[in-house]
């Protein structure tokens, strides 16, 4: 697991440096095929072949050259002078002993680079269940870890493989019940299952952004998330005002000429022009409420982005401005937000708490579950609804 | 034919029960008989029915009267009726016009709406005979028991549609206009309006210069096909010696030719008439008809052929009625004022209604239904830009005396304006009262009110020039679409609360959509989208479509499309709406026929007054609680009339979504 999250972190030096990019890009190494091997005769050709040194210490030279290895940041390639550095082995042959015995064991798994090899060190539980499986798995485990986090359609698999399908589907089975390999629906082929190895986070591709997990949006992080943002862009583009908070005095001459007003109103000379009707006047806001900031900096999806990243709330994954957008134009479909530009948002307020949308809809019928079996007479019609009978409070005729 | 005169079997249903309502059975059956055959004339009319020739001849004229029919009389030799729609649903909102009339020009001219509602037109002399009887009034009063007619004399006295018929009432006013009835009460001679006969005649000059009373002309009977028609004759005789061109160039003129007349003939009715001012003296030289009320003209189809022409100016004999478009036109005002006060709060909503209302008199209707030039789906060329109407910031100050515009806005705002400074908690520490401060700072206020106008996404008012007190205008069009919109929106998401609003307006931004994509956009589930899709479609707000991907037609193999139309859903919830009305109308009379006995035993002469009398405690109950749900009831319908009007009138066809 925490391979992966290396991954992402050199994720953006990939695309700026360029000898670094191709060091720690997957599809510029060439997998070296790994022998199968039966599992319980692993190790012991090795020793054999080592003559020199006894089982027991080349057994731990093995340990000593993989624990140095994993001392250095997981994911890191070794070439052969980096291995020499390390100063277990006395002499290249060797060297070259552990290196194919720890190969052979699945410990490392060798690569080229440029045409030179070069080996990444494995999980030791990994190499465990690795060393069990049948051939015929391992044939695929190794196409599917080619792949890397694009995943491998399985239908390709058995192009590349010409296993028959039982024997495919079999193998397949058996690495996803070893915890080798993991299998999703890609979100772009939505029928395809896409397999690949069980440590690796799928790539945007076929799991889709930040939002999906396993082709599915993970609709609780969604909600989280988008809760979080609707707060942020808040505060960003209003402001709470309390109550009472220009509580002035009205001055006696504006009262007076409200009240005239007011009363003037149903005698006033029909010639005065537009009238101003008697209206409730809003005296001073009672209670607290939200208003649009006078001069709001907009947020978008950029900015959005930032800020989400400046929380730790997505735990070490980083949300780009896509994906904020994905989330943002999904709020403004919903209504929590609104558009303040092409690309800027702000909060939709809705100033009535009470919910009245329009006439219909609020009357029984608007929302009626039977609405086109209503009809004038019969048994469902306005004289027996149930609906407005509860509406009103009053009884509708009983039908039997 | 006009977009709004679309006739739905809802819509027939729905104004057949208003026209019973307010004018009876004999009216309500025989224009039954035209909603279910359409246009016919008087022999096809008495074979279709049970009817007599007199009873049907009797019927058409109270329809005809009261403009629910149009006529043909004018062009064709056989007479043939036909449903006016539009002015037979306008029925169920005479009680809101009498209400805008009142807000806008005081009670005077909302007696005389009234009046003019109830009559469909009457002449200016014979309304004004009627309101103000030339006898002693007092006499009038007294002669209860001769008269005969309590409710002829009521109205005579100056009331509105209201008081005319306890039906009238029923249906369109009670719940508006509870203010009104109130003061019927206190009878004639202390009226609070309509005092003299110079407040009478200046209020008519009023509506008439504001747009809302038109002339009554013979061509306004017409139906839309045959004012086409004599239309088109016009043209042709004058411009094309009464042949159609056959160049499509020329027809193209024509048809241009031919919406400029149909608008110029229309324009004509509302062009105010120039009366030369007098002084008036209400007892003077019309006492020889002081028994005549506007009833009279009830029983002729045209003012022209009453009962004698013994007035004597020409103001008297111009016979008036009320200008439709005109209101629609307040009613849009209402409506957005509403829609800001839901997005902005009350004293920015304030602020919009100030502005809308200072450019209405010069906005003569919501949308040209013969625009220049007529529409044409082959050009690419855009329409033309709809007239601009624009307010200024001063004009908006002068009317903003009265209340608080500090208020709805940023206090951070406030506070630089006015140079206060504020607390902690945003609080003023100086408070400021608006009167008080200069007219500079007043603008500014005004300015970050109009400024949340316009930013909003709905767009409410549009920077159009000047700096400092800018002029601003008002797009209706690119509103109106919004509006249409958010009805559609909210009725949606009241019915399928979860992902309905989002489905809607994903397919608008997207267009086309299959079930993965509309998933992505909305971020669910794709699974999630099916029972929405499928609800929603079955209710008719969107539309799915299969696309086959091989040649023989497999589920399978299909790309299925999911899209939204705002035209088709707008007329389906326009007519859902329509629906919705009966059933309340029909809920109305069944809670109505529960308490029969009661209304009976309420409404005889000797309970009325003394209800408390003669009325058992549990009849009282009943009493009350029927008026309870009656207002509900009638109030809920009004609501769903202010939706019909936001979908159907302040927008034409919309041709794309
Ligand atoms: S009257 Fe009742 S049953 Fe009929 S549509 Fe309305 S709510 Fe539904």
């Amino acid at each position: 697991m925490l391979r992966l999250d290396i991954n992402k972190k050199f994720e953006p030096l990939r695309s700026c440096v360029g000898m670094h990019k191709k060091l720690h890009d997957h599809y510029n190494f060439q997998i070296i095929f790994e022998m199968a091997t039966e599992p319980s005769a692993s190790a012991t050709p090795v020793k054999q072949e080592n003559g020199v040194a006894s089982a027991a210490g080349t057994a731990s030279r093995f340990d000593q050259l993989y624990d140095k290895c994993a001392t250095s940041p997981p994911g890191t390639v070794f070439f052969q002078r980096d291995l020499s550095a390390l100063q277990v082995a006395d002499t290249m042959e060797e060297l070259l002993g552990l290196i194919n015995g720890l190969c052979a064991q699945h410990l490392l798994k060798q690569l080229l680079f440029d045409n030179e090899p070069c080996w990444k060190l494995r999980d030791r539980r990994e190499a465990e269940k690795l060393r069990t499986l049948t051939p015929d798995e391992h044939v695929l485990y190794q196409h599917i870890d080619q792949a890397q986090n694009e995943g491998v359609w399985s239908k390709a698999l058995r192009a590349k493989t010409n296993f028959a399908q039982p024997t495919l589907t079999k193998c397949l089975k058996s690495l996803e019940s070893k915890d080798l390999v993991q299998s999703i629906m890609s979100v772009k082929f939505p029928a395809r299952k896409m397999y690949l190895l069980k440590y690796l986070t799928p790539s945007e591709d076929i799991a889709g952004g930040l939002w999906q997990n396993n082709g599915d949006f993970d609709m609780a992080m969604i909600d989280e998330l988008s809760n979080a943002a609707r707060q942020k862009i808040e505060e960003l583009t209003c402001v709470r005002v309390p109550a009472k908070w220009n509580n002035y005095q009205r001055s006696e001459r504006a009262a007076a000429i409200a009240h005239k007003k007011a009363h003037v109103l149903g005698l006033r000379d029909i010639e005065d022009g537009a009238p101003v009707r008697p209206y409730k006047l809003p005296v001073h806001g009672s209670s607290t409420r939200l208003v649009y900031k006078s001069n709001p900096t907009y947020p978008t999806a950029t900015t959005m982005a930032a800020w989400l990243n400046g929380t730790d709330v997505l735990k070490g994954k980083v949300a780009r401005d896509v994906d904020m957008e994905q989330l943002l134009e999904m709020m403004v479909l919903d209504g929590r937000l609104e558009k303040a530009s092409a690309i800027s948002y702000r909060t939709a307020l809705n100033i009535n708490d009470t919910k009245t949308l329009n006439g219909f809809v609020d009357a029984p019928c608007g929302t009626c579950p039977v609405f086109d079996l209503c009809a004038d007479d019969g048994d469902i019609s306005a004289r027996t609804c149930v609906y407005f009978g509860e509406w009103l409070g009053t009884e509708s005729e009983e039908i039997y | 034919m006009s977009y709004t005169q679309h006739e739905t079997p809802a819509l027939a249903e729905l104004c057949s029960f208003l026209v019973q309502d307010i004018y009876g059975e004999l009216a309500a059956r025989v224009y039954s008989i035209l909603a279910r055959y359409g246009r016919q004339n008087l022999n096809q009319l008495v074979r279709a029915s049970y009817l007599n020739r007199r009873q049907i001849s009797l019927g058409l004229v109270t329809l005809v009267q009261s403009h629910l029919v149009f006529h043909s009389s004018r062009v064709s030799p056989v007479t043939a009726y036909e449903i006016d729609w539009q002015q037979s649903y306008a029925l169920v909102r005479f009680g809101k016009v009498v209400k805008s009339v009142e807000d806008r020009f005081g009670k005077n001219a909302s007696a005389i709406v009234g009046n003019l509602l109830e009559h469909g037109h009457t002449r200016i002399g014979d309304l004004k005979n009627a309101l103000f009887p030339p006898q002693n009034p007092s006499e009038d009063y007294g002669d209860e028991g001769t008269n005969g007619a309590g409710a002829k004399r009521k109205r005579a006295n100056g009331t509105n549609a209201n008081g005319a018929d306890g039906k009238v009432n029923g249906i369109v006013n009670g719940a508006t206009n509870g203010a009104l009835e109130e003061e019927q009460g206190t009878g004639a001679p202390d009226k609070m309006y309509l005092k003299t006969v110079d407040e009478f005649y200046d209020a008519i000059h009023l509506l008439m210069q504001t747009g809302w009373v038109m002339k009554v002309d013979e061509m306004q009977y017409l139906s839309p096909g045959d004012y086409h028609q004599v239309a088109l004759t016009q043209v042709l005789d004058e411009r094309w010696n009464g042949q159609m061109p056959s160049g499509t160039k020329d027809k193209g003129n024509v048809k241009k030719d031919l919406c400029q007349r149909k608008r110029n003939i229309r324009d004509a009715w509302a062009e105010p008439p120039q009366f030369v001012k007098t002084k008036r003296n209400p007892n003077s030289g019309t006492y020889e008809q002081s028994n005549k009320r506007i009833k009279i003209n009830g029983t002729h189809a045209l003012p022209s052929s009453g009962g004698g022409d013994n007035f004597d100016n020409a103001e008297d004999r111009l016979p008036i009625r009320i200008n439709r478009d005109k209101i629609a036109v307040a009613m849009r005002t209402d409506q957005l004022v509403r829609l800001a006060e839901q997005r902005l709060g009350t004293t920015t909503a304030r602020i919009y209604e100030i502005m809308l209302r200072e450019i209405e008199s010069q906005v003569p209707r919501c949308f040209e239904e013969w625009p220049d030039p007529p529409p044409d789906p082959k050009s690419a060329e855009p329409p033309p830009p709809p007239p601009t109407y624009l307010v200024t910031t001063r004009e908006v100050e002068l009317r903003t005396k009265d209340f608080d515009i500090c208020e709805g806005l940023d206090p951070q705002a406030v506070s630089k304006i006015t140079g206060r400074s504020l607390d902690r908690n945003l609080k003023m520490e100086d408070p400021v009262d608006p009167a008080d401060l200069g007219q500079y700072q007043r603008f500014e206020l005004i300015h970050a009110h109009i400024d949340l106008l316009s930013r909003d996404p709905f767009r409410f008012v549009t920077w159009h020039s000047g700096s400092g007190h800018s002029e601003w205008q008002i797009e209706f069009g690119e509103i109106a679409q919004r509006h249409i919109q958010q009805e559609i929106e909210n009725t949606v998401s009241a019915r399928k609360p979860q992902f309905g609003l989002k489905l809607i307006r994903a397919l608008k931004k997207k267009g086309k959509l299959d079930e993965r994509q509309a998933g992505l956009t909305m971020m669910i589930p794709a699974a999630e989208i099916r029972g929405v899709v499928n609800d929603l479609a079955v209710q008719g707000f969107v539309q799915t479509q299969e696309v086959p991907k091989v040649e023989r037609r497999e589920a399978k193999h299909s790309i299925h499309l999911i899209w939204y139309d705002r035209q088709r859903a707008r007329e389906k919830l326009l007519h859902d709406t329509y629906k919705g009305m009966i059933r309340i109308i029909q809920r109305i009379a069944f809670e109505r026929e529960k308490v029969q006995a009661v209304l009976e035993k309420a409404e005889r002469t000797d309970v009325r007054g003394n209800e408390s009398r003669f009325l058992g405690r549990d009849e009282l109950d009943m009493l009350n609680s029927w008026k309870d749900v009656e207002e509900r009831l009638l109030l809920q319908l009004s609501r769903e009339d202010d939706l019909v009007a936001i979908l159907r009138d302040f927008h034409g066809a919309l041709i794309s979504s």
